[in-house]
């Protein structure tokens, strides 16, 4: 299906609002499904969005930026996966490839947003010092805007131009990388499941091996 | 300090009347700096961190202690200096700095920013540990896992839960300038204990995930003469079928804990499946 301008736009307002809940307000922070299902709202599709969203979180479990670090961000992957998948109608494998590789570009985004921000707060505090009360707090209203674009961009950019150049890709490429993007997309989960190991004692690792023994596999 | 001063704003804690005049902040204007506060990492930056965003919260409450601009001034300079906490639960700690700056001025100034400094890392440690790396690892393995199944119902928990707490922080800022300091240290000593096994559980329960959620198959194909042997459904299945799947957390956890950066191990694992798939090795 082709999006239209309305869900185009109406998509990368879902990401702007995205990026400056993530920050401030914070309610829907690591929530990578609630993306995935309102993206599929926009398009029609709920389903394949609440399970594009779902795969996605279980990639990123554990995956938290703390202390101001930059990392992956699976809540535009969300967005730009479930777009992608519904339009491009090639499936979820191909969606989460294209979103999941979104979300790692967005990082340098959020690190220049970041620096910007560094600008913006010196000049605020040289206004303090200048008596410029009201200046001083309006100028700190750019900063949710730049963090908004930092989801909006790539979303936007990935919408309008990704579905046709994915499609355009997968039919000129050959059947080893399409297989190689679904055995990744199987695959990339790990990283989360790695970074919650991470976290934990060591002693509890063992015990989580020999879990991981006893369970069924289908 | 004497912290039995602080809080005279809260009818249910009735203390010496001639210290009300003291005390001018009030509930509604903790209220606004709660509110205002929601503007949290959006202003952060790699000098002073969330201090914009502190500026940015306090400025009407710190405008009505000080009508005096360049006494205003003198404190917003104080709070311009570095600063960075999980921003849900700092307005404890901002609210407990508001208490500090009411009661003595200007003369508070070095305290509140040693307040602010001292406890921003164990407060930051037990915010992130419960709100960024437990409640996102309980319920989004349980959310995801039912949404992949088309199950929205576990997402509605969580975003009902996620808005509870937003309401709730909205009183933090009040919390931390009634009971001050002193709650604040208590609490962190407590609830350490309690977010260490809390992340226990949330970690095991994502462990058990392992074999469901990580998926890699091999492709291979052994062959003795006339009988062929799949490696994945003919010997793996049989034995050890998540073998796969755990040797590739294992690398991964090794590489993470070398300081690996997650970019490079994302594109290694899409560049190791295509080089799979091209050669057999992996299979879908």
């Amino acid at each position: 299906m082709n999006i239209q301008a309305w869900q185009v736009i109406l998509i990368t307002l879902i990401a702007f609002i995205k990026a400056i809940d993530f920050y401030g307000t914070q309610i829907l922070t690591f929530n990578s499904i609630i993306y995935g299902l309102l993206t599929g709202l926009v398009l029609g599709d709920p389903m394949t969005g609440l399970a594009v969203g779902g795969t996605i979180q279980l990639m990123s479990l554990g995956v938290a930026g703390l202390g101001g670090a930059s990392v992956p961000d699976y809540q535009t992957a969300a967005i730009i996966a479930t777009a992608i998948s519904i339009a491009s109608g090639k499936g979820t494998q191909v969606g989460l490839a294209v979103g999941v590789a979104v979300g790692m570009l967005g990082v340098q985004l959020d690190v220049i947003a970041k620096i910007l921000n560094g600008f913006i707060a010196r000049k605020s505090q040289a206004y303090a010092n200048q008596h410029e009360f009201k200046k001083m707090l309006a100028i700190l209203w750019i900063c949710p805007v730049l963090i908004g674009l930092t989801a909006a961009l790539p979303t936007f950019l990935s919408i309008t131009w990704g579905v046709s150049a994915v499609n355009f890709v997968l039919n000129v490429m050959p059947a080893w990388f399409t297989s190689g993007l679904s055995i990744a997309g199987g695959l990339l989960p790990v990283i989360g499941v790695g970074m919650l190991l991470n976290y934990m004692p060591a002693k509890n690792t063992s015990a989580l091996l020999f879990w991981d023994l006893c369970s069924p596999r289908t | 300090m004497n912290n039995t001063n602080i809080g005279k704003e809260n009818p249910s804690a009735p203390q010496e009347p001639q210290e009300e005049k003291k005390m001018m902040l009030t509930k509604k204007d903790l209220r606004r700096c709660a509110i205002r506060w929601l503007m949290g990492v959006n202003t952060f930056n790699y000098e002073g961190q969330e201090s914009s965003s502190v500026v940015f919260a306090l400025a009407p409450a710190l405008r009505k202690l000080y009508p005096n601009d360049d006494d205003y001034i003198k404190s917003l300079n104080n709070q311009y200096k570095y600063f960075n906490v999980t921003p849900p639960i700092g307005g404890l700690l901002l609210g407990a700095g508001l208490a500090l700056e009411d009661k003595d001025r200007l003369k508070s100034l070095n305290a509140v920013q040693d307040l602010k400094v001292g406890l921003m890392g164990s407060m930051s440690g037990i915010g992130d540990t419960i709100l960024w790396i437990m409640i996102p690892t309980i319920f989004g393995s349980i959310a995801g896992y039912m949404a992949q199944q088309g199950n929205p119902v576990g997402l509605l928990v969580w975003v009902l839960f996620t808005l509870a707490i937003f309401i709730w922080k909205l009183s933090f800022f009040d919390y931390g300038y009634r009971f001050g300091v002193r709650v604040i240290t208590q609490l962190g000593q407590q609830l350490n204990i309690f977010t260490e096994g809390a992340s226990i559980l949330g970690l095991t329960v994502v462990g058990a995930l392992i074999s469901t959620v990580v998926t890699l198959k091999t492709g291979a194909v052994f062959q003795f003469g006339d009988v062929k042997m799949n490696v994945q459904t003919d010997i793996l299945d049989k034995i050890f079928p998540a073998l796969l799947p755990i040797a590739a957390t294992w690398i991964v956890y090794k590489l993470l804990h070398k300081k690996v950066s997650m970019t490079w191990i994302i594109l290694g694992i899409i560049v190791i499946s295509m080089i799979g798939a091209a050669t057999g090795i992996f299979a879908k």
